[in-house]
């Protein structure tokens, strides 16, 4: 039997070699395997492979069956994707488009077992299978909802990603609008001219190989949620702090942080009982907090969420493996738990960071790590003896003009003479 | 070791970690706004450590909070401190004050008990840095005022801080011109004490001495307006 080789089935093939090699990269690069969002997008992905690798083997035995399996896999490939894309949003599975989807891919399957679903037809030179009729407008339906819900993620991706893994993003963002918008463009002008499906498809494959290099870069992208964590605390059971983590600035107050852990540490046997957790909605997010045998544990987030319980529930258990000696001493000294960041890594991996909203946000070295210059320093101890004091002068010293070390001893000395002028003439008085 | 293969416990002690603390500490002493791009491409050409190896140190040290979040004081900034409020407010509640004042007044009604010395002349020299108060002396005193009152108003109301002071010019704001020595008869105070304030008074051209040999004063006519304001505020 002589092959049906052509430019097509040579894209399709190529096409589903990257995109297999994407869903690998996703299954193994990120920290975080147990994801929802993430296992349904890698389905997508991998489906999406199987259905280019049956549309390059169909086109090349020319089997319409096979074309119509292909047909029948965009179906799979808008719920996977739809799934992901809502997981990663709502933490759901359901939503108004999947409902859609769902209704169009049962009619897809119904029309797709019609006869003259699909023929071959020579066009543009060579032999190829286009789907006919209701069937060809269903899956190029179902093929723009795919490739909407791609875009509005990418969308989402980069509008969420924090400033530390933008410049990853913005490439991210690059692949998916290839992969969708562009792609799309020309699929739309292949149902004018046959010719533009291998444009259509040329673009798609190297979208998919720059989002795939941006994953695997950054493979954070893949889950970036749309909310924020701000910071988690581990107090003991007697509420002396032993970590702390944060992931941004809070928008929870420090007080009130303090106070929920405090409240729950009162309550903690009744909580344990419960199972130790306990969301408390605030203003502006929501505190995670989890009580277990010797330690509280808090997290201060934007929204609440399934995973970020699992992951403090992880954390917790961990942390009291991990620290079981230190805190069975009852040990507060907080250099003992610096480990815990590691636990951090290893279950909210899957949480950039936000603490440098930008490039150019001015930044502070602590100032125990800083020294001033030697004479200044002996020169400030004279003057303020006091350990507090000149801890607090020599930080700001740092956060003031260059100036002002010179202008506050000149202004010492000068307040320093007018009161042993003004001693002296009291004492003048109280002689006369 | 590469970066990323550190156990976290072993973080600060990497070398690459060190040199960008270095790095950052020598920024801040050349006085420069330190900040992510400034650190990021300072630490790039000096290391070659790879970019994505460098964010994770950056971020690292925030994570630790070696470094943090802050800038260097601005006009705005600098009131973020809650003492340099209260302080500054009290300049302006109580204009013509000098440091003895502030610092008893403050140690007994801040909630910043006994705050030192030292600890006070650096927020009185913040302030003065930043344009919000200024400073005048007047004989052993140096007088703190906000910024936008005049130096005559800040001393006047020093001046009317003294009680004897005030009955003074208020006697001379009611009769124009009086003798020296018919003043402390009139205010019912001893005749030395009157006396060296009115020379006080003469010396900082509040008072002005006509008729010099029967000795009689009068108020200044370009500090009247000002006096007058200042005994309505007191």
């Amino acid at each position: 039997m002589a092959l049906n080789m052509n430019a097509e089935v040579i894209l399709d093939f190529a096409f589903a070699l990257v995109a297999f090699i994407s869903g690998i990269i996703t299954l193994i690069k990120p920290n975080t395997r147990k994801i929802h969002s993430l296992h349904f997008i890698r389905i997508a992905i991998f489906i999406g492979g199987i259905s280019m690798l049956l549309d390059g083997i169909s086109l090349l035995i020319l089997n319409i069956p096979l074309s119509i399996i292909e047909g029948f896999l965009n179906f799979p490939i808008a719920l996977s994707l739809i799934i992901g894309v809502n997981y990663v949003l709502k933490e759901n599975y359901n939503s108004f488009g999947f409902i859609v989807t769902f209704g169009l891919g049962i009619l897809l399957l119904y029309v797709g077992f019609q006869p003259g679903a699909a023929e071959v037809q020579f066009q543009e030179g060579y032999f190829r299978i286009p789907w006919i009729g209701l069937f060809s407008l269903l899956t190029t339906i179902l093929y723009m909802i795919i490739m909407g819900y791609i875009f509005y993620w990418g969308i989402k991706t980069v509008r969420n990603a924090p400033f530390l893994i933008k410049k990853e993003a913005i490439l991210f963002f690059i692949g998916i609008t290839l992969y969708s918008l562009t792609s799309i463009v020309f699929y739309i002008l292949y149902e004018f001219t046959s010719v533009f499906i291998l444009v259509s498809t040329s673009i798609a494959i190297i979208g998919l190989f720059i989002f795939t290099l941006a994953i695997t870069i950054e493979p954070k992208l893949l889950y970036i949620l749309p909310f924020t964590i701000y910071r988690i605390v581990v107090k003991d059971n007697q509420g002396y702090p032993l970590f702390d983590y944060d992931w941004s600035k809070s928008q929870v107050s420090e007080s009130m942080f303090t106070g929920f852990i405090n409240a729950v540490q009162l309550m903690s046997e009744e909580l344990i009982k419960m199972g130790g957790l306990l969301d408390v909605n605030v203003k502006d997010g929501i505190l995670i907090l989890h009580e277990s045998e010797y330690i509280t544990v808090g997290l201060a987030a934007s929204k609440a969420s399934k995973l970020l319980r699992d992951s403090v529930t992880k954390f917790t258990f961990d942390f009291e493996s991990k620290f079981q000696k230190q805190l069975k001493e009852r040990c507060r000294d907080m250099k003992e738990y610096e480990s815990a960041h590691e636990l951090i890594e290893k279950h909210f991996s899957n949480f950039p960071s936000r603490l440098i909203p930008s490039k150019t946000h001015p930044l502070l070295l602590t100032e125990r790590l800083l020294e001033l210059p030697y004479t200044v320093e002996k020169d400030l101890k004279k003057i303020v003896p006091e350990r507090n004091d000149f801890e607090f002068i020599k930080a700001e010293i740092f956060r003031s003009p260059e100036s002002s070390t010179a202008g506050f001893f000149s202004l010492y000395h000068e307040i320093k003479e007018e009161l042993d002028k003004l001693k002296t003439q009291n004492n003048e008085i109280e002689m006369k | 070791m590469p970066y990323d293969i550190i156990q976290a416990s072993e973080v600060m002690e990497h070398p690459s970690v060190q040199s960008v603390l270095e790095i950052a500490k020598e920024l801040i002493y050349q006085h420069k706004t330190l900040n992510t791009e400034l650190l990021y491409n300072t630490a790039k050409k000096k290391l070659g450590i790879p970019r994505r190896g460098l964010l994770s140190i950056i971020q690292t040290l925030l994570n630790r909070k070696i470094l943090v979040e802050g800038s260097k004081y601005t006009k705005d900034t600098v009131m973020n401190n809650r003492f340099r409020r209260i302080l500054y407010e009290f300049i302006k509640k109580n204009l013509g004050t000098h440091f003895s004042l502030i610092k008893s007044e403050l140690d007994i009604n801040s909630k910043e008990k006994n705050i030192s010395p030292g600890r006070l002349i650096w927020h009185l020299e913040m302030l003065l840095k930043f344009d919000f108060i200024k400073k005048v002396k007047i004989k052993n005193y140096t007088l703190f005022l906000p910024s936008e009152v005049s130096a005559d108003e800040g001393i006047i109301h020093f001046i009317l801080r003294d009680e004897i002071n005030y009955k003074i010019i208020n006697k001379l704001l009611d009769s124009n011109l009086i003798k020296v020595a018919d003043i402390y008869k009139e205010i019912e105070e001893k005749r030395e004490l009157v006396y060296y304030r009115v020379n006080n008074l003469i010396e900082i051209e509040i008072l002005l001495q006509k008729n010099v040999d029967n000795k009689c004063v009068m108020i200044n006519p370009k500090m009247n307006k000002i006096l007058k304001n200042a005994l309505r505020k007191s």
